[in-house]
């Protein structure tokens, strides 16, 4: 247990403001209200058919009558926004997101509670939205799109768009956005190797697609390569290497000019090839 | 004739021998916990300057930290007896000769098999003939 609470150190905890609440409560309130005021306008206006056969005596319908249209419509109403209210004070209060080494979870939900997980290699974008409700309450709303999620699909379906990872209510959403940024350029780095794909598990690729790109963003190590020495000693040239390793002669192209960091398999059909070492081959500068 | 390698690692192994966590090296490194994980678990083939990183802390040459081997031995050795005699019937060899797939190497398996006698141990093993073997370039 002890070691479980010293791995977690490294994350960030957060929930959402109050003033979620207060949003949701004006933004439903006036679009409930419209409905509700047009809805009574309506039943009223039935009842008016009803009472007068047609529209020969519209003082026909009682008073009373339209005093309870009217009341019946705006309880319902008031009622519902209660609900709205109450609703939303407890998503604000199961709302929690955590931003942890490797993943962002964030929990929600109020009658069925939701835990979602997201891995940093599958963000593709971080956006903060700043609405017309949301600077009435000096709110944001932070959307993590990902890749390929059941969440976008629908989303895309539907033209609604709500991602996966959707903070809603933030006073401060500069340090979150630092902080996702952060843990992702200090852990989510992973090897590439892209063209062994026998040895990979399948739910992999897309990961080690995107940590190669990062990979390749994150710092400037280079390979010193004698693969042209060691061909020519060999007596091959780079199409023959190529062929015989099995790869486009582009990729021996790019080896020997240090341009392409190779996987560590593709590594070892070379150094089989020219009958060395890896070491021999290439050097770490 | 070759033998389809698969690279094994004992990361695992010299990183304890160092009393070394995985999260340690995977700072040390500059790559996530789990990239480790995986690769102690050989189901990852990483990348040549993370290989030579990886090399550099446990003080130990790449061809030892991740040393290749057919994927076929693994294969064989998972296999009881009596599902290595089946897969022998079916070829029509002989046990003996069968069990030294996993000790031999590619120029002996150029010599000592036929082509056709691959393809019915793979069919005999439910495994597809590119998964264990490799034809050669021609050239």
């Amino acid at each position: 247990m002890k070691k479980k609470l010293s791995k977690e150190k490294n994350s960030y905890e957060g929930s959402i403001s109050s003033s979620y609440k207060n949003k949701e409560l004006l933004k439903s309130t006036i679009l409930l209200g419209i409905f509700a005021t047009a809805g009574a306008f309506f039943i009223w206006w039935i009842m008016l058919m009803i009472f007068t056969d047609g529209l020969e005596k519209s003082s026909a319908v009682p008073i009373e009558v339209t005093y309870l249209v009217f009341i019946i419509v705006y309880s319902v109403f008031i009622t519902i926004i209660v609900l709205i209210y109450l609703y939303n004070t407890a998503y604000v209060k199961n709302f929690s997101y955590k931003i942890s080494e490797d993943h962002i979870v964030i929990k929600h939900g109020v009658l069925t509670k939701i835990v979602a997980t997201i891995p940093y290699s599958r963000i593709q974008n971080i956006n903060i939205v700043n609405g017309v409700f949301d600077r009435m309450f000096k709110t944001f709303t932070v959307k993590i799109e990902t890749a390929g999620s059941s969440a976008a699909a629908a989303s895309a379906k539907s033209g609604h768009v709500k991602p996966e990872g959707y903070i809603p209510g933030l006073k401060d959403p500069k340090t979150i956005e630092k902080k996702i940024k952060e843990m992702m350029t200090k852990y989510s780095a992973v090897p590439s190797g892209l063209e062994d794909k026998i040895f990979k598990p399948e739910e992999l690729a897309f990961d080690n697609f995107i940590s190669y790109i990062l990979s390749k963003m994150r710092e400037g190590e280079k390979l010193k390569t004698s693969i042209t020495e060691l061909s020519e000693k060999a007596n091959l040239s780079a199409a023959d290497l190529a062929e015989k390793v099995g790869v486009p002669l582009q990729t021996i192209n790019y080896l020997a000019e240090g341009r392409y960091n190779p996987s560590l398999a593709l590594a070892y059909k070379i150094a089989e090839v020219l009958h060395c070492k890896i070491e021999d081959l290439f050097k770490l500068v | 004739m070759k033998f389809k390698k698969k690279i094994t690692s004992r990361i695992k192994q010299f990183r304890e021998e160092l009393e070394l966590p995985q999260l340690e090296l995977a700072k040390l490194v500059g790559v996530s916990r789990q990239t480790i994980y995986y690769l102690e678990r050989g189901s990852y083939n990483p990348s040549l300057t993370i290989s030579f990183k990886i090399s550099e802390i446990l003080k130990k040459p790449i061809h030892d930290i991740f040393y290749q081997e057919p994927v076929i031995k693994d294969i064989l050795e998972g296999k009881s007896l009596a599902e290595l005699r089946e897969v022998a019937e079916i070829a029509t060899i002989n046990l003996e000769k069968l069990a030294s797939l996993s000790e031999i190497d590619d120029e002996h398996l150029t010599k000592d098999f036929k082509e056709d006698t691959l393809i019915k141990i793979a069919l005999g093993l439910g495994i597809d003939f590119e998964d264990l073997f490799e034809k050669e370039a021609e050239n």
